[in-house]
């Protein structure tokens, strides 16, 4: 039988009528603004503020804006690679709080060892997770709603575990002086430095790298996508989708804590739901990363750019003098530049 | 010389006589996506009170034509006429106003599941701006009373839409459209999804709007439908109107005018298959299904064959892990088989391209290459970590073997046609080994040539392990296959070679198999 490709021809047309006129630069400039233009404007901010202001561009400021960004960007990672699996943890906050909570506890009234205290802070941040996973897969509550619950529950938990109050060296836990302190060890997470590079920037880049090598380099990254991307399709591909929710989850607690854990280290105390604020700083995060080299979905890269545009913009407008109440606004603003480039200039699809 | 007239566009009666005769009149139009020239200067007219079939492969253009009819796409270029007014769609309303009604490919997105079927025949006007903010539940039902009589349909007007089966869904669809009293209809493939009852309901409800004097543009692949139907026929390949055909039809000539070159009907001989691979020993489709044997042999492809609803893609779901088993036990190359899911089904040897494309295959925005490697991700990795250059060739080794046309390994799934991303979802498979191959539907939609294509490649593959194919196409399934099963309500109540059947008696024994059952439960239907 004779079979022969029907639309072939419709291949070499297309390229000869395409190559004379080619696209107009006005789509160009929209792929190129769609790809490069949130990293271009922050580097154009960046050169802008260096210019302007002689101590933006030194060493010690660069790692005034990387630590002022380390924060958000671990605990973004962790709402990423939820992101990836078609969900959204919006407890991110909350298991922040919990984690902290847990290890000053521990330290504080529990009399325990910094190294201890920081497993009992993630193992936290886990159990958030793994709570997440059982409202989503096993009792199949949708991620947001699911997640919703989850953040009352455990400020709740939080709350009800320390009666309410903030924990720090010397307080008194019911009726009783605590003589527990904060870990020599515990502290460096906060305070050190290596290289004049502070522990928090180390800690934010090395889960950075081991984020971005998951995703994007990994068998498991690509099934992440694939479960995002469509579950059924994934499912039929003999990807086991509930598996890798699970450990999606598993791993924005886990992140989550951990970004806990260099807050409580850095105040040396751990406050009452100190973790809320950061739930809208990483989601913002991750949504800029968006937009950044054109992905147009939630990735490693885009996210730590997200957190760092932030950093930049607050760090370089306070030297200008800039109100710190108009920081909430340019934050905003960034957001919906970023979204305006990722779903407005986006490549649309037939 | 047939009835084909070789590019009638530019050579037609003034342009003026042509308007007075026409309903519609297309007019040079052009629609340019990106780099991709999708239509390249269409000329045609439909005329009042016509059918008039418009055919062409997956990619030709039809889509976009449809779009820019219904008032979706504007055209980059060219002209619509309708009564010899000239119209500028800018949004579907405009359209709508000018008569033109569309029936699109998809049945679901001709109604709107929640709303019961009065509501969904009344939807317009429910939605037009200024209608009233609240529903008389008792108007509206008398209301759509009203469009059911003169439209003479029987639909049960209080019950939720969802609760139809797709005819009555699609019946809803057009009615709606009906309603709006247009001059021209256009059906998008509306029998693509049904069965062949089903469709024989369609063809009447359409010959009857033709007796009303609506000019019907009929969309389609299947060469029957319009010999049966058509008045006239129009050709669409690679964005330009070849041919225009008058009944009675030369489907040879059409079917030829549509791949650019003369195909000649496969004909194979039906091979007896070699060792077993897979023996099913009463295992069933549903739990109410009667229990069933059947064995997989290396070297034939087995085509199951029955109406909508018969249990074939549950039973395939079952074979391939994608659902759990209902009764009955399965060996697999001499061990027992009881796949756990997907994943355990393909670890084991059994993979299957799923029904939907879109829903059960497609990643969006995809690149092809991450299509090509997501079910066995373990042979392109070390430790986990993915060898994309290995992907890459991979993919074009795909590409090149399945001749499907993508601009690359790179490009986004979006960016292939229907028929393209077919060859390359199976072709990814049968580049593995693997010991049993199941394609649920696959040539839904597709063209001819990719048909061909695919029919081919799985008939080779079949050497090296059984394929078993399933669809509701009886030509589909004589086309590949070397044995052909049968199967009504759950049953397997005829098989035999391919070549000793026709499509007519395996028509014939797919419904008349169901008819008993059919007067209990008139429209039974998988969900």
């Amino acid at each position: 039988m004779t079979i022969e490709s029907t639309e072939k021809p419709a291949e070499t047309e297309r390229q000869v009528a395409s190559s004379p006129a080619g696209p107009t630069w006005l789509e160009q400039a929209k792929v190129l603004t769609y790809k490069y233009g949130l990293l271009a404007v922050l580097f154009g901010l960046i050169g802008y503020f260096s210019a302007t202001q002689p101590f933006f561009g030194t060493f010690i400021n660069a790692m005034f804006v990387l630590q002022a960004a380390s924060i958000v960007a671990v605990i973004g990672l962790g709402c990423t690679v939820s992101m990836t699996v078609g969900g959204f943890d919006l407890s991110v906050g909350s298991a922040m709080s919990l984690s902290i909570m847990a290890a000053a506890a521990a330290m504080v009234v529990g009399n325990l060892g910094g190294v201890e205290a920081i497993l009992i802070g993630i193992a936290a941040g886990l159990a958030v997770g793994l709570f997440n996973s059982f409202l989503i897969v096993v009792a199949r509550i949708p991620d947001l709603v699911a997640t919703l619950s989850t953040l009352f529950l455990i400020n709740g938990l939080t709350l009800l575990g320390v009666n309410g109050q903030s924990v720090a060296e010397g307080m008194v836990f019911r009726g009783q002086a605590t003589t527990g302190e904060f870990s020599p060890i515990f502290k460096w997470l906060g305070s050190g430095q290596v290289l004049g590079v502070p522990s928090s920037v180390i800690v934010a880049a090395v889960v950075f790298l081991t984020v971005f090598v998951l995703l994007n380099y990994t068998r498991w990254g690509r099934a992440f996508y694939a479960v995002g991307g469509n579950p059924i399709a994934a499912a039929a591909a003999g990807i086991r989708v509930a598996r890798y929710r699970v450990v999606a989850y598993l791993i924005s607690g886990g992140l989550s804590a951990i970004a806990g854990l260099m807050l409580a280290a850095r105040s040396n105390r751990g406050d009452v739901n100190v973790g809320d604020p950061f739930l809208l700083q990483a989601v913002s995060a991750a949504l800029v990363g968006y937009a950044v080299l054109g992905a147009n979905r939630a990735n490693a890269f885009g996210t730590l750019i997200g957190a760092i545009f932030v950093a930049v913009l607050i760090n370089g407008l306070t030297m200008f003098n800039f109100p710190y109440y108009a920081q909430t606004f340019v934050q905003g603003l960034l957001l919906v530049i970023a979204l305006l480039m990722s779903y407005t200039l986006g490549p649309n699809r037939r | 010389m047939p009835s084909a007239q070789a590019n009638s566009a530019g050579e037609s009666p003034s342009p003026a006589d042509r308007a007075r005769s026409a309903l519609v009149e297309i007019r040079d139009v052009r629609k340019i996506f990106g780099a991709t020239h999708a239509l390249k200067g269409v000329s045609f007219e439909i005329r009042p009170g016509e059918t008039l079939g418009l055919l062409g492969a997956n990619g030709a253009g039809k889509s976009t034509l449809i779009k820019i009819l219904a008032g979706i796409h504007p055209p980059t270029s060219g002209q619509i006429l309708i009564e010899g007014r000239d119209v500028a769609f800018g949004f579907p309303d405009d359209a709508r106003n000018a008569g033109i009604a569309t029936v699109h490919q998809n049945i679901d997105d001709g109604v709107v599941f929640g709303m019961s079927v009065a509501e969904n025949l009344l939807l317009d006007e429910i939605a037009k701006p200024g209608s009233a903010v609240f529903l008389n539940q008792r108007q509206v039902l008398r209301r759509a009373e009203a469009i059911q009589e003169k439209l003479e349909l029987d639909l049960p007007l209080a019950a939720p839409v969802e609760d139809l089966s797709a005819s009555r869904r699609q019946e809803v669809a057009i009615a709606r459209e009906l309603a709006k009293q247009p001059k021209l209809l256009i059906l998008d493939e509306p029998t693509s999804t049904l069965s062949e009852r089903e469709t024989e309901k369609l063809f009447d409800a359409v010959r009857d709007m033709k007796k009303r004097g609506i000019s019907i543009l009929y969309i389609t692949h299947r060469m029957s439908e319009v010999d049966l139907l058509c008045d006239r026929a129009v050709v669409l390949r690679n964005g330009s109107i070849v041919s225009q055909h008058d009944a009675p039809m030369d489907t040879r000539a059409i079917a030829s005018s549509i791949l650019g070159e003369l195909v000649i009907a496969t004909q194979h001989k039906s091979r007896a298959g070699g060792d077993a691979v897979l023996e099913a020993s009463n295992v069933r489709s549903k739990a109410e299904a009667p229990p069933i044997d059947f064995t997989l042999k290396r070297g034939e492809v087995v085509g199951l064959t029955g109406l909508i609803g018969a249990g074939k893609t549950e039973l395939l779901e079952q074979i391939c892990g994608h659902r759990p088993m209902v009764a009955g036990e399965m060996v697999l190359d001499g061990r027992p088989y009881a796949p756990k899911d997907a994943a355990d089904a393909m670890a084991k040897g059994v993979v299957m391209v799923p029904e939907e494309r879109a829903l059960q295959s497609i990643f969006p925005g995809d690149r092809l290459w991450k299509h090509c490697s997501v079910g066995v991700m373990g042979h392109f990795s070390r430790l986990g970590f993915m060898d994309r250059r290995n992907e890459v060739s991979f993919t074009e080794a795909v590409i090149d073997d399945y001749r499907v046309v993508a601009p690359g390994a790179t490009a986004a799934i979006e960016e292939l046609s229907g028929g393209n991303q077919q060859k390359l979802l199976v072709g990814r498979w049968l580049r593995q080994t693997w010991s049993v191959v199941v394609l649920d539907e696959p040539f839904r939609g597709i063209d001819i040539g990719a048909r061909g294509l695919i029919s081919q490649a799985l008939r080779d593959y079949s050497e090296r392990a059984p394929v078993l194919i399933c669809s509701s196409d009886p030509e589909e399934v004589l086309e590949v296959a070397d044995r052909v099963m049968i199967m009504v309500e759950g049953q397997i109540v005829h098989e035999d070679r391919a070549e000793s059947l026709d499509a007519e008696s395996l028509a014939e024994i797919m419904s008349h198999g169901s008819r008993e059952a059919a007067g209990a439960r008139p429209e039974m239907r998988a969900q």
